[in-house]
C-alpha cells in the first residue's frame, strides 16, 4: 500500500501535487520540490554566488512556498509564483546584509586623457565573439558587484522585463536599465581580462618552448 | 543628420541592444570599428548568458532533508509512520535476493500498520496483536536471513565468517529490542528501537551481499 502511494506521488502531475500539498500530503511536497528545486537553486546560486547561501535560500524559498501553498488559487502559473517568491527571498536576504548600491564609478577608472569615462572598449583587435565559454562567463558574473549582478541575472538570464525588475527591486525602470548596461560593460571588461591573461600565458609558454629548443 | 561621438553612442548602446536603432547611432556604428566591437561583444555576452541560464544545477540532497525537517517541525507535514519507514527500507534494499528475504518483513509491517489504525478502537486487542506480530516479525526475519546467508556461503567463505560475526551482534540487539517490545508494546520509542535494529540488519545483509558478489 505504502509503495503504491509513493510511486503514485512520485509521478504526480504538478496540478495534482499542488492540490494534495494544499491538503498537507508529504509526498506532494516532495514532488513539488523535485519539480522545481533545480531551477530555484540555480537562480539562488547565480544571484549570490555562494553554494552554502544558495542552499539556505533554496530551503527558505520552498519553506515559504509550503507555508503559503494553501493560498495558491492558480490565477498565475505556479512556477512563476514560486520564481517570484524565490527572487524576493534572495533580495530580502541581500537587503538584510545591507549590500551597498553599485555605481559605474566603483568599477571603471577614468580616462587619463579626457578625465571622462574610459574609452578603452577593448580595441578592434580583441573580440569576445565566439570565445565566451560557460566557465569564464560564470566566473565573470560572480565577480560583478551585487547590484549589477542582480539586474543582469534577472534580465538577461531569467527573462524579467525592466518594469518587473523595478517592481521587485523597488527602483525606477531607468535605474534597472542603467544597472544592466553597466553590468554588461563590466562583464565585457572582465572577459577581456581573462582573454588577455590567456593570451599572455600562451605567449609565455611558446617563448619557454622556443628557448628550450635553443 | 548630426553625427555623434563614441561617448554619445555608448549612451545609446543599451537601447540599441534592445532593438532601438536610432539613425544617428546607426551612422556612428557604420564608421566606428571600436563601437561595432563593443556592440558585437555585448550581444555575444547576452547570448551566452541565455545559454548559461538554461543550465540548471541540482541542489545537494541535504537541502531537501533539512527542508523536510523544518516542515515536520512546523507541523506542515507529518513524520512517516513506523510501518511506512520499514517498507521504505525494504524498497531500498539493492539485491533481489535480499529484497526477497525482506518480503516477509514488509507483509508483517503491513499488518502492524493495520493494527495501528484500529488501535484507538480497541486498545487491549491491539496490544495483544502487536505482541504476536513482534514475535512473528522476528521469526520471519530469521527465516529470510537463512536464505540470504546460505546463498552467500556457497560463494565466499571469508564474507560468510564476517557476516556471521556481525549478524550475531545485530541479532543480540534485536533480541533485546523484541523483548522490550513484548514487555511494553504500547511504547512507540521501544518499537522505534526495534525498527532501527531491523534496519541495521537489513543494511548489513545488503552490504555483505554486495561485497560477497564483488569479491568473486
Amino acid at each position: 500500500m505504502a509503495r503504491t502511494r509513493r510511486e503514485e506521488t512520485g509521478e504526480l502531475p504538478e496540478a495534482e501535487a499542488i492540490r494534495l500539498a494544499q491538503q498537507g500530503d508529504p509526498g506532494a511536497f516532495e514532488r513539488i520540490y523535485q519539480l522545481h528545486s533545480r531551477r530555484i537553486y540555480s537562480l539562488c546560486l547565480r544571484m549570490v554566488s555562494n553554494t552554502a547561501e544558495a542552499e539556505d535560500l533554496t530551503q527558505e524559498a520552498f519553506l515559504q512556498l509550503f507555508r503559503k501553498i494553501a493560498t495558491f488559487r492558480g490565477e498565475s502559473a505556479f512556477s512563476t509564483w514560486l520564481h517570484r517568491l524565490a527572487v524576493n527571498v534572495v533580495l530580502m536576504r541581500l537587503r538584510k546584509k545591507k549590500v551597498p548600491e553599485s555605481s559605474l564609478e566603483e568599477v571603471t577608472e577614468p580616462d587619463e586623457e579626457s578625465g571622462g569615462p574610459r574609452r578603452d572598449f577593448g580595441g578592434p583587435d580583441l573580440r569576445l565573439s565566439g570565445s565566451i565559454d560557460r566557465v569564464n562567463l560564470q566566473r565573470a558574473i560572480e565577480e560583478l558587484p551585487p547590484g549589477y549582478k542582480q539586474v543582469f541575472v534577472l534580465h538577461d538570464m531569467q527573462g524579467y522585463e525592466h518594469n518587473e525588475i523595478a517592481d521587485i527591486m523597488d527602483c525606477s525602470i531607468g535605474n534597472s536599465k542603467s544597472q544592466l548596461h553597466k553590468a554588461r560593460m563590466r562583464l565585457r571588461e572582465l572577459l577581456h581580462e581573462t582573454q588577455r591573461d590567456r593570451a599572455r600565458t600562451a605567449r609565455q609558454a611558446a617563448a619557454g618552448e622556443t628557448s628550450g629548443e635553443e | 543628420m548630426a553625427t555623434i561621438g563614441c561617448n554619445q553612442f555608448m549612451e545609446l548602446a543599451a537601447p540599441w541592444l534592445e532593438g532601438e536603432h536610432l539613425p544617428e547611432a546607426a551612422a556612428h556604428l557604420r564608421g566606428c570599428p571600436r563601437c561595432r566591437s563593443v556592440v558585437t561583444d555585448l550581444e555575444a555576452i547576452r547570448a551566452a548568458a541565455v545559454h548559461l541560464a538554461a543550465e540548471e544545477v541540482e541542489p545537494p540532497a541535504r537541502v531537501w532533508l533539512n527542508l523536510r525537517d523544518r516542515l515536520e517541525s512546523e507541523g506542515l507535514i507529518r513524520q512517516p509512520g513506523w510501518a511506512e519507514r520499514l517498507s521504505a527500507m525494504f524498497l531500498t534494499v539493492p539485491r533481489p535476493a535480499i529484497a526477497g528475504a525482506f518480503l516477509g518483513l514488509f507483509l508483517v509491517a503491513g499488518l502492524l500498520l493495520g493494527y495501528q489504525s484500529d488501535r484507538t478502537a480497541n486498545q487491549a486487542a491491539w496490544l495483544a496483536r502487536t505482541q504476536t506480530s513482534a514475535s512473528s516479525l522476528g521469526s520471519q526475519l530469521d527465516a529470510a536471513e537463512k536464505g540470504a546467508v546460505s546463498s552467500i556461503r556457497e560463494r565466499n567463505p571469508l564474507v560468510t565468517a564476517s557476516l556471521n560475526q556481525n549478524l550475531a551482534i545485530v541479532d543480540n540487539m534485536i533480541a533485546m529490542c523484541e523483548k522490550s517490545v513484548r514487555e511494553a508494546p504500547q511504547d512507540e520509542l521501544t518499537r522505534d528501537f526495534l525498527y532501527q535494529a531491523y534496519q541495521q540488519k537489513a543494511n548489513l545483509l545488503a552490504t555483505m551481499t554486495e561485497r560477497g558478489v564483488n569479491a568473486q
